[in-house]
């Protein structure tokens, strides 16, 4: 049960959201959603096949594991915080597993529980860092987003790839079951688990807190170590689902797995309407982010656009969704003739 | 001395390297060697001088491996054009700095977040350079390398003109006004706002000198070889930001100096040679790496904590 | 309100997608061609990256071959080396309904998984430059054997050197599947045949020309007795001629390796570097455009001993590998008559 001054910032931390304007927040997730509407009718009217059942779960599969990452990331970057280092993690869980299945002779399900454990603890590893010794998260991230790709590849020499995994383990990533995607219900439960977490508990309105102000949030009783410390070591906890998942729908595991998805993941969360200094942001914005990224590079392919295409697009709709909801905060701002609050205050 | 404790120990931590190598590996100490290693880290000298400028303002910038790529291939082909040289070399400055002016207006101008105006901006330029170039080569014009001179009368220029660079900025940010305004706009912009400075143009200021003086180490690396590679700018902000941080500049802005990232870029460029002369597997260099990133770190949080700083 | 205009949105996006379902089960993938004219076949021709003037000429043959042919192209490719990416770009074409897929595997078991996909779909599928698993596709083009591309290495490095000395090895990068292969049978080749040469070092570039440069550099100084530098990368053979050149080591450090003539015509002109090893690209490129087509057709099938590609001629099959020829080496004497 929350103490009393935890309940207190939280309520003064609302009202200023109100003043700034919450309208804001989900006008940019509005925004969003008729981007993303747009992008649809655009690649079902020009594309080819677009629209299949086949291509919809294609889309879905090709985007679960940065979804994952991030979902992830939404909790850290709420915190203030950023986490470079998942793409590298998920690399080096990848091998970890197959070490973990191959060379160590354990069943699948073992190798699995294991590899969680590993990913848990390195993003505890971060989180660490980050909390108690108060090191600024883009640094440590850094380092680690070294370290731990180079991990990876000195276990494996770089050169040692694992496959040969058994027909049940890649049915998590290739088959259907009950008509989806394997890895879809994963995907479900877990952006579910995700928002209730954010959303609905106070631990998620915490990280909220914890954003908006560390100090105000630990004077008011909030335990911001170990809440910082939760939110890293769930992102590790991520990476290590997110590096299962990869394996099963590749079918083998090697060092370089997960290179540059911590930047998509980060794309993804920034489209999405969380601001990266923290306190602002949602769970479905998220999703909705994550979904237009993935909808654009599929839908480009069925317009028989190449991919540098489509990367190019993806930095200009970020810079064009930015720009237009700094935009509309501006005038929202204005037309409140409201005195705003110093988080509105460029950071420059 | 106290206010240079920090840079102090990432220069002894180099010298402790340095003499570990002369011990176990003095193959490492050769003249041509390490007149070419020296030459090949200036250009990265020059770039690393602007991100901590970047990162003393309290932003960061992650496109300038983009804008490296962007100049060297547009060098390249002036210069294949016969464009002279001097003239390629104002072109590639002019081309760094509306890059960064891009960046800039819109981190100033929109008060948007700058790791991802930059994130944007990479992404847009990488990918845009990719799909004109596809990757290939530019060939340069006889004559060019080295800027028309001899190898080693080349090498010294390109090693002069970024130590050049440095100690011209780092007496700038100690000794003239708009050095100190950085530092200022780095700390609390806020309260510089109050004190009569403009963190606005401060920011774009920064962003766009950050841009030319990419051009211009584009230019320094377009130099050395008769060939560019469009993939030549890829990991050169990893290298500047991981130099930046072990020389001691604060990522939030406001504390450093480029003493200390001058330490940190050395210290992180003779990792890759020592290991290679201390015969250490090459799997092993990015665990490393990061490791070495990381202590820096740590060091640098405990010693604030030992100072009392917040 | 915000909440229903949201469900409302998905309800649509869903109510959409499943619409489109029906409205194109008719003209589902993969479909047999009805006839000359009837539809355009389109053939995907799949790099292993983008940016790479090694595929660069590739596509110009595979180009030329589908002009000839009247078979529309797709080229397209992963612009970052993640495994994942191949997969994906096939599983795209895979419901983009291609009639046949050109594919040069970068991860062999990794890519399988989408070959098998697409070939259950009835695309036809053709490897080149690297292979899949053998289920999966119809046939490989072979260039050149990875055991015959490290040894044709090692047996000019051997020669070089007079089969004695240490020599070093710049590769791309640690994890690329096809470099790790040509490294293991130059090891295999040099302690079979030439036990006297000793490689005294593997260096990484991450494909960077300039860090290629910087190890080749650092290489010379760390040993000093280096003789020769071999490079399975082809953007390693002109860095480390120009490291060696800049420390003034012409002539006395040999530099060999696979590349392509153009990037290396200067250095071996000058002498710096004596040979490059390659093999005809663009003929590659337009065999494997052929033999999709072929596959797409019906021409080609398996259990064929021979195939004619269009103005290339015949080729041998050997079981499922269509061979395109032997590891070409190309030095002074003849770099001047190729343009790639």
């Amino acid at each position: 049960m929350a103490g009393t001054g935890e309940t207190k910032v939280l309520h003064e931390y609302r009202q200023a959201m109100t003043v700034l304007g919450k309208s804001l927040r989900l006008r940019h997730e509005s925004i969003l959603l008729l981007i993303l509407a747009a992008e649809w009718l655009f690649f079902a009217a020009a594309g080819r096949n677009f629209t299949t059942l086949d291509n919809t779960f294609n889309i879905l599969r090709h985007s679960v594991e940065i979804g994952l990452l991030a979902l992830a990331m939404t909790a850290v970057v709420l915190t203030g915080g950023i986490d470079l280092s998942v793409g590298s993690l998920l690399g080096l869980c990848a091998v970890l597993f197959g070490t973990f299945w191959r060379d160590a002779h354990l069943p699948v399900w073992a190798a699995m529980l294991l590899t969680l454990g590993a990913g848990a603890a390195a993003g505890g590893f971060n989180g660490t860092l980050i909390a108690w010794l108060r090191l600024p998260p883009l640094i440590v991230t850094l380092g680690t987003f070294s370290l731990f790709r180079g991990l990876a590849e000195a276990m494996t020499r770089g050169v040692d790839t694992f496959t040969d995994f058994p027909a049940s383990f890649l049915f998590l990533g290739q088959e259907r079951w009950l008509g989806l995607p394997a890895q879809a219900p994963i995907f479900v439960c877990f952006a579910g688990a995700m928002w209730l977490l954010v959303h609905c508990t106070t631990f998620g309105r915490s990280l909220r807190a914890i954003g908006f102000s560390p100090e105000g949030a630990r004077y008011a009783g909030i335990p911001v170590r170990s809440r910082v410390v939760a939110v890293y070591l769930l992102a590790g906890l991520t990476a290590a689902m997110a590096a299962i998942i990869y394996t099963a729908r590749l079918g083998q595991a090697k060092a370089d797995a997960g290179v540059g998805y911590e930047l998509f993941a980060i794309t993804g969360v920034v489209l999405g309407g969380v601001s990266i200094f923290g306190g602002v942001g949602s769970v479905h914005g998220t999703l909705l982010g994550v979904a237009a990224i993935a909808v654009l590079n599929n839908g480009l392919a069925h317009v028989r656009q190449p991919r540098e295409v489509a990367g190019m697009l993806t930095g200009l709709l970020l810079l064009l969704a930015l720009s237009g909801s700094e935009f509309l905060k501006r005038l929202a701002t204005r037309r409140d003739r409201c005195q705003p609050s110093p988080a509105a205050t460029e950071k420059a | 001395m106290k206010a240079y404790s920090r840079e102090v120990s990432v220069a002894l931590t180099l010298g402790g390297l340095l003499l570990g190598l002369a011990i176990f590996a003095p193959s490492f100490y050769q003249a041509q060697p390490l007149l070419s290693l020296a030459a090949r880290e200036a250009p990265t000298l020059v770039a690393a001088c602007g991100m901590a400028l970047v990162i003393l303002c309290r932003q960061i910038d992650i496109s300038i491996g983009a804008q490296f790529s962007v100049c060297s291939v547009c060098a390249g082909l002036l210069a294949g054009a016969h464009w002279p040289i001097p003239l390629v070399l104002s072109a590639s400055i002019t081309i760094g700095a509306s890059l960064g002016a891009l960046n800039g207006s819109l981190v100033a101008g929109l008060g948007l977040p700058s790791i991802v105006v930059t994130l944007a901006t990479m992404v847009t330029w990488r990918e845009g350079l990719r799909w004109l170039r596809q990757g290939i080569w530019v060939d340069l014009p006889e004559g060019f390398q080295w800027f028309g001179l001899r190898q080693s009368a080349g090498q010294w220029t390109i090693i002069i003109l970024a130590l050049t660079v440095l100690v011209l900025l780092a007496l700038f940010m100690k000794h003239l006004a708009a050095g100190r305004f950085i530092y200022a706009v780095g700390s609390d912009a806020e309260a510089a706002r109050l004190a009569g400075i403009r963190p606005r143009r401060i920011t774009f200021a920064v962003f766009v000198f950050a841009g030319a003086l990419v051009g211009l180490a584009a230019m320094m690396n377009v130099a050395q070889s008769p060939q560019v590679d469009p993939n030549s700018g890829t990991g050169l902000e990893l290298k500047t930001i991981a130099a930046v941080v072990v020389g001691g500049v604060a990522i939030s802005g406001g504390r450093g100096n480029l003493w200390g990232v001058f330490a940190g870029l050395l210290l992180l460029a003779c990792l890759g040679p020592a290991l290679t002369h201390l015969h250490v597997q090459a799997y092993w260099e990015k665990a490393i790496q990061g490791s070495v990133i990381l202590l820096a770190v740590v060091a640098d949080g405990g010693h604030r904590r030992n100072q009392g700083s917040p | 309100m915000n909440r229903i205009l949201t469900s409302f949105v998905f309800a649509g996006l869903a109510i959409l997608a499943g619409c489109g379902k029906s409205a194109d089960s008719s003209t589902g993938s993969g479909q047999a061609v009805l006839g000359p004219g009837a539809k355009k076949i389109t053939i995907a021709f799949l790099p292993k990256s983008k940016g790479n003037a090694y595929f660069i000429s590739c596509m110009k043959g595979a180009d030329r071959a589908a002009r000839e042919l009247g078979v529309e192209l797709i080229f397209d490719g992963p612009t970052d080396p993640d495994p994942a990416r191949q997969n994906e770009i096939v599983e795209n074409w895979i419901t983009l309904g291609v009639d046949a897929i050109a594919a040069a595997c970068e991860n062999r078991e990794g890519i399988s998984t989408a070959l098998r996909k697409a070939r259950a779909k009835g695309i036809k599928v053709i490897t080149y430059d690297a292979d899949a698993l053998p289920d999966v596709r119809e046939f490989f083009v072979n260039q050149a054997t990875p055991q015959g591309i490290g040894y044709a290495l090692m047996d000019e490095a051997a020669r070089l050197c007079q089969s004695e000395g240490e020599f070093a090895v710049i590769i791309g990068s640690l994890t690329a599947a096809n470099q790790v292969e040509w490294r293991k049978y130059v090891e295999e080749r040099r302690a079979a045949q030439y036990p006297k040469m000793i490689m005294v070092a593997v260096r990484p570039c991450d494909d960077l020309k300039d860090k290629a440069q910087s190890e080749a550099t650092t290489l010379l100084s760390t040993y000093p007795n280096l003789k020769l530098f071999l490079s399975t990368t082809s953007l390693g053979v002109p860095s480390a001629a120009e490291a060696v050149k800049q420390a003034g080591k012409a002539g006395r450090v040999k530099v060999i390796g696979l590349g392509l003539p153009s990037e290396n015509r200067r250095y071996v002109k000058e002498g710096v570097t004596d040979s490059v090893i390659l093999w005809k690209t663009e003929d590659l490129g337009y065999l494997a455009v052929q033999a999709a087509f072929a596959a797409a057709s019906g021409a080609l099938k398996p259990g064929d001993k021979t195939f004619k590609a269009g103005r290339l001629g015949e080729f041998q099959i050997q079981g499922d590998n269509i061979m395109l020829g032997k590891p070409f080496i190309f030095n002074k004497d003849n770099i001047d008559q190729f343009d790639f």
